[in-house]
């Protein structure tokens, strides 16, 4: 019996470069249930698309883009004005929607897959809002997606730091955050820093005590690192250093990733983070020496965080940051928050100015970090969505890191100064189409240990993105000719043709029950909910969620 | 056969009925009475009465009393089956030319359903408290703002300054529950822990526990001068007024100044209507200039009857908070205009779809004038020109998910009693199918 379930796509030149294949002209077969890796009885085909001329990837993976949860929904509803300029109309999408630089979260999942991007995760997770943030992905259409829990600035963990307590204990707490929170991975946010802010500290440097608990974010970054190693975690610890957008920064960066002396770890949106003191105004580049680091250290991957030109909002995890920045709000008005003993919170709303010296400088600085760091399996193309700049600017990124004579075009265009300050134009790297490949599904999705996606080979859940090749990059990746979710077609010539829901992937990792305990006590005595009421069921995701969850299992490293 | 079967389980499921036979007892169990959603109730189940046993406040021990089993569905007056009032309902929405769901007392699963069944509809959608809520989101979007949340109150405040917040008829918990427990991370911050309280005589705290109180009477409507003093006094100004006014104001301005971490707490429900987004633009200022070289935080109770829920998933699905009009072709945020007792006021639209699953609240008044769908708890009596359709309550009859007033926490409800009532997810999601075919 043969039944014909296989949508065979012929002619395309494929770039999977988690299987090494370079712009191999081959057919690739999908079903429901993923890539057919290998020819199929031709009586299963049910259709065979001609797609000569065209470019095959698999759908897009951001590693880091904030698109559902707490500050995501305050910037939402802090920028009214950024909605009712951009309003979808009626036939557009599905559903209505708003929002360019904080959209909507069903013009957020329809606008990710009209880009070919199929998978989304949510970088900044609080574990107190970890209920909330699976309520916003749920109402993120057509994308699996996942986050992160924040964990280092709180209360709980930093208590146990100043105790001395075990390595094990902090296994343990690691997780069962992933567990309670539905998380894929563990992030930290200016360790130490968000809560140093709410004891009325200004500034955390890496050796710097917080007053409270006395210890100090080299401490919590080790401990969080040495924790998610023991337990086998895919992702290394995801970081958002200190001193966030500070001149001289770089070199907390470089004592960071000293600091971890071997051990895995990600640098998000590392472009904030590579800023040096050099120059009249003692702001300048740091990404040489960033890149030099990242290029000696093969246990550092980074994501750039690219900034673009243009009103945006910035939001993040980092409160003591945010309210230095919340000077600079345009339009001026911001949100900082305390938030639940947990973390904090801060959105302000930012426009980057390409004749402004230190934005110019900020947008050179970020190409400088794509075009310096060499193993593109390390570097994640991301703009810290809506931090540098929104998503959907990812296709002009594309085209600036593939095409060096628009790259100069546009160098011009900035302030001089800022461009004369730069190494940019010096830089003539041109990406290709398999390191473009790379950055933007293969390697992400490889670090966040997500086997089935990223890739067209066996086990592949047959996500699918077909471009017509087109020498303007920014055009090519703008609007994919087709676009397959799970083997099904959700975007043809960007109309959006089905909405499947997507999955929720999460990392599970075995831990000892007692530490549950423990967080009961902690929980009755000190929080404003019991611990068994904030941690989120499965079925809270899988039943009012409406999205299949996908457990990854970690294994646990021999010590 | 197997047709036949699988109509018989069609039909029992719609036949509501409310019982139970096992007196169970439910720990950890979340209310949901008032914005601050407390998680850690116990409560006995006795069939279908549901008692709360531990933790409760007065004003949620009243409302968990307050349930009918009197489950039956009326259309226009008339008992009918639930499977008739939904397709009475359907038929409404049908003939609609610009129809209102308001209310919007739902758990999320609910107010989801409500959002697509509206966009269906081209319908304007509003909650029951829109007005408190819009008065939040006028100040925040005019300037911002900076904030904590319940944990956060519990054990850092030094310093609690309510601004016209009467924790006797609303919030009832905060003080017990998170001011005066005796243990906090920062054990200094509650030894020192003081409250204030401005505002109208009847609304000063009866019970603070041994929490010391610095009461500064004065009108709601003088609420935005007072504060506007205070500013002064804060910032070493001049301060008018009576001289004994003035000494107090200046005493409290120290107080704070002295705080590690003064919290000013207000609920826009709570304030006077005509003036409530300039008090809260003044507190908002005062946080903002402590915060120059201290730490302050403002925190706003609100939120009820699913209030929170609603504006933080408008918020996310059409990236507005309320009031939108799916009306046209695009969305329209328009906050007053779209006021559903504006709407029904002015006639404006011509069907309410009226949503209160957590209390027996009927609409305002003037959607009597026009057809009317209501979903509410049973035991409800509508006007005359309803069609009525008993839902169970969220955590009470069915599981489900709310957002707390500091809109950063969510908690489950979980169900206590059994229970067929239909949810209100599961009547618009009928009556959104039925429209589609
Ligand atoms: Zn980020």
């Amino acid at each position: 019996m043969t039944d014909k379930s296989i949508t065979e796509l012929r002619g395309g030149r494929v770039y999977d470069p988690a299987h090494g294949e370079d712009g191999v002209i081959r057919s690739v077969y999908l079903r429901r249930d993923g890539i057919v890796s290998s020819a199929p009885d031709p009586a299963a085909i049910k259709e065979s698309i001609d797609i000569s001329g065209c470019v095959v990837m698999a759908g897009g993976v951001d590693i880091h883009t904030h698109i559902g949860g707490g500050k995501v929904n305050i910037a939402r509803m802090l920028l009214p004005e950024d909605h009712a300029a951009n309003l979808t109309v009626r036939g557009e999408h599905p559903r209505l929607g708003s929002g360019r630089a904080a959209p909507s979260t069903l013009t957020t999942g329809y606008r990710y897959a009209q880009m070919g991007y199929t998978a989304c995760f949510e970088p900044a997770m609080l574990p107190a809002n970890a209920r909330h943030a699976h309520m916003e992905m749920a109402d993120t259409p057509l994308v699996d997606k996942g986050a992160y829990a924040l964990l280092g600035n709180d209360d709980f963990f930093l208590r146990r730091l100043a105790a001395g307590a075990d390595p094990k204990e902090f296994q343990d707490y690691i997780a069962y955050t992933l567990r309670a929170a539905q998380a894929l991975a563990i992030k930290v946010v200016n360790p130490g820093g968000i809560n140093a802010f709410k004891f009325n500290q200004r500034k955390l440097d890496l050796d710097e005590a917080n007053t409270a608990y006395g210890v100090t974010p080299r401490q919590i970054v080790r401990t969080l690192a040495e924790g998610i190693h023991a337990l086998g975690l895919a992702h290394p610890l995801h970081i958002h250093g200190c001193n966030l957008g500070v001149a001289g920064n770089v070199e907390t960066t470089l004592a960071t990733i000293r600091a971890l002396d071997g051990l895995r770890a990600h640098f998000t949106h590392i472009q904030f983070h590579s800023y040096g003191t050099e120059g009249d105004r003692k702001f300048s580049s740091g990404a040489q020496a960033v890149a030099e680091a990242v290029n000696a250290n093969p246990n550092i991957s980074i994501d750039v965080g690219q900034i673009m030109f243009g009103q945006t909002v910035t939001e993040s995890g980092d409160s003591m940051r945010q309210y230095a920045g919340s000077a600079f709000a345009s339009p001026k008005k911001s949100v900082i928050m305390d938030i639940e003993c947990d973390a904090g919170c801060g959105v302000v709303p930012f426009k980057y100015k390409d004749k402004s010296f230190v934005n110019a400088l900020q947008w050179a600085i970020g190409l400088e970090l794509f075009l310096s760091t060499r193993d593109p399996w390390r570097i994640f193309l991301t703009t810290d969505h809506p931090n540098g700049a929104p998503f959907t600017s990812y296709p002009h990124l594309i085209r600036l890191l593939m095409d060096a004579s628009f790259r100069r075009e546009r160098l011009a265009t900035i302030a001089p100064d800022a461009a004369a300050a730069s190494h940019l134009g010096s830089l003539g790297r041109e990406y290709s189409l398999y390191e473009i490949a790379i950055i933007t599904r293969a390697a992400p999705a490889r670090s966040l240990g997500l086997k089935n996606l990223g890739h067209l080979g066996a086990g592949a859940r047959g996500d699918v993105t077909v471009y017509v090749d087109d020498a303007n990059r920014e055009r090519m990746f703008a609007t994919p000719h087709l676009v397959y979710k799970a083997g099904e077609l959700i975007v043809r010539d960007g109309k959006i043709v089905a909405t499947p829901r997507g999955a929720t992937h999460v990392t599970r990792a075995d831990y000892d029950p007692a530490i549950e305990k423990a967080l009961d006590a902690y929980f009755a005595t000190y929080m404003s909910v019991r611990r068994r009421n904030i941690a989120v069921a499965d079925a809270e995701i899988e039943d009012f969620g409406h999205s299949p969850l996908i457990q990854h299992q970690a294994r646990r490293n021999a010590s | 056969m197997l047709g036949l079967f699988v109509f018989q389980l069609a039909t029992l499921k719609l036949k509501p009925s409310v019982s139970s036979t096992i007196n169970t007892r439910h720990e950890d169990v979340t209310c949901t009475y008032c914005g601050l959603l407390c998680d850690d109730l116990v409560v006995r189940t006795d069939g279908a009465t549901v008692t709360p046993i531990r933790n409760a406040c007065a004003k949620a021990t009243a409302a968990y009393a307050d349930s009918s089993a009197r489950v039956t569905a009326f259309i226009a007056g008339q008992p009918a089956a639930i499977e008739h009032a939904i397709t009475s309902a359907v038929n409404l929405l049908r003939k609609a030319r610009q129809p209102l769901v308001a209310g919007l007392g739902a758990d999320l699963a609910g107010l989801r359903a409500a959002f697509a069944l509206a966009e269906h509809c081209g319908a304007v959608v509003d909650h029951l408290h829109g007005g408190a809520l819009r008065q939040n989101l006028k100040v925040l979007q005019s300037r911002g703002w900076q904030t904590t949340t319940l944990s956060e109150l519990r054990n850092r405040a030094d310093l609690v300054v309510l601004v016209g917040v009467d924790v006797n008829v609303n919030y009832q918990n905060l003080i017990p529950r998170f001011l005066s427990p005796t243990a906090a991370l920062q054990p200094e911050r509650r030894r020192e822990r003081r409250l204030i309280y401005l505002g109208p005589n009847q609304g000063a705290p009866s019970a603070c526990g041994e929490l010391p109180l610095d009461t500064l009477r004065c009108d709601t409507d003088a609420l935005p001068t007072l504060l506007r003093a205070l500013q002064s006094a804060l910032a070493g100004g001049t301060v008018s007024g009576a001289p004994k006014r003035r000494k107090l104001l200046v005493e409290l301005a120290a107080k704070i100044k002295a705080a590690a971490y003064p919290v000013f707490v207000w609920a826009a429900g709570q304030l006077d209507p005509a003036h409530a987004d300039l008090t809260i633009s003044a507190v908002c200022d005062i946080v903002a200039s402590l915060n120059r070289t201290q730490r302050a935080a403002g925190l706003n109770l609100g939120g009820d009857d699913g209030g929170q829920t609603a504006v933080s998933a408008a918020t996310w699905l059409t990236g507005f908070p309320l009031s939108v009009s799916y009306a046209g072709n695009t969305l329209d945020y328009a906050p007053e205009r779209w006021s559903a007792d504006a709407l029904l006021r002015d006639r404006a639209v011509d069907l309410c779809v009226w949503i209160s699953a957590f209390s027996p609240r009927l609409p305002p008044v003037a959607a009597n004038a026009i057809p009317t769908i209501v979903l509410g708890p049973p035991g409800m009596t509508p006007a005359k020109n309803a069609v009525y359709i008993p839902v169970g309550t969220p955590g009470i009859d069915h599981a489900g998910q709310l957002i707390r007033t500091d809109a950063v926490v969510s908690l489950p409800l979980r169900q206590l009693r059994h229970s067929n009532l239909l949810t209100v997810a599961d009547v618009l999601g009928r009556t959104l199918n039925a429209l589609r075919t």
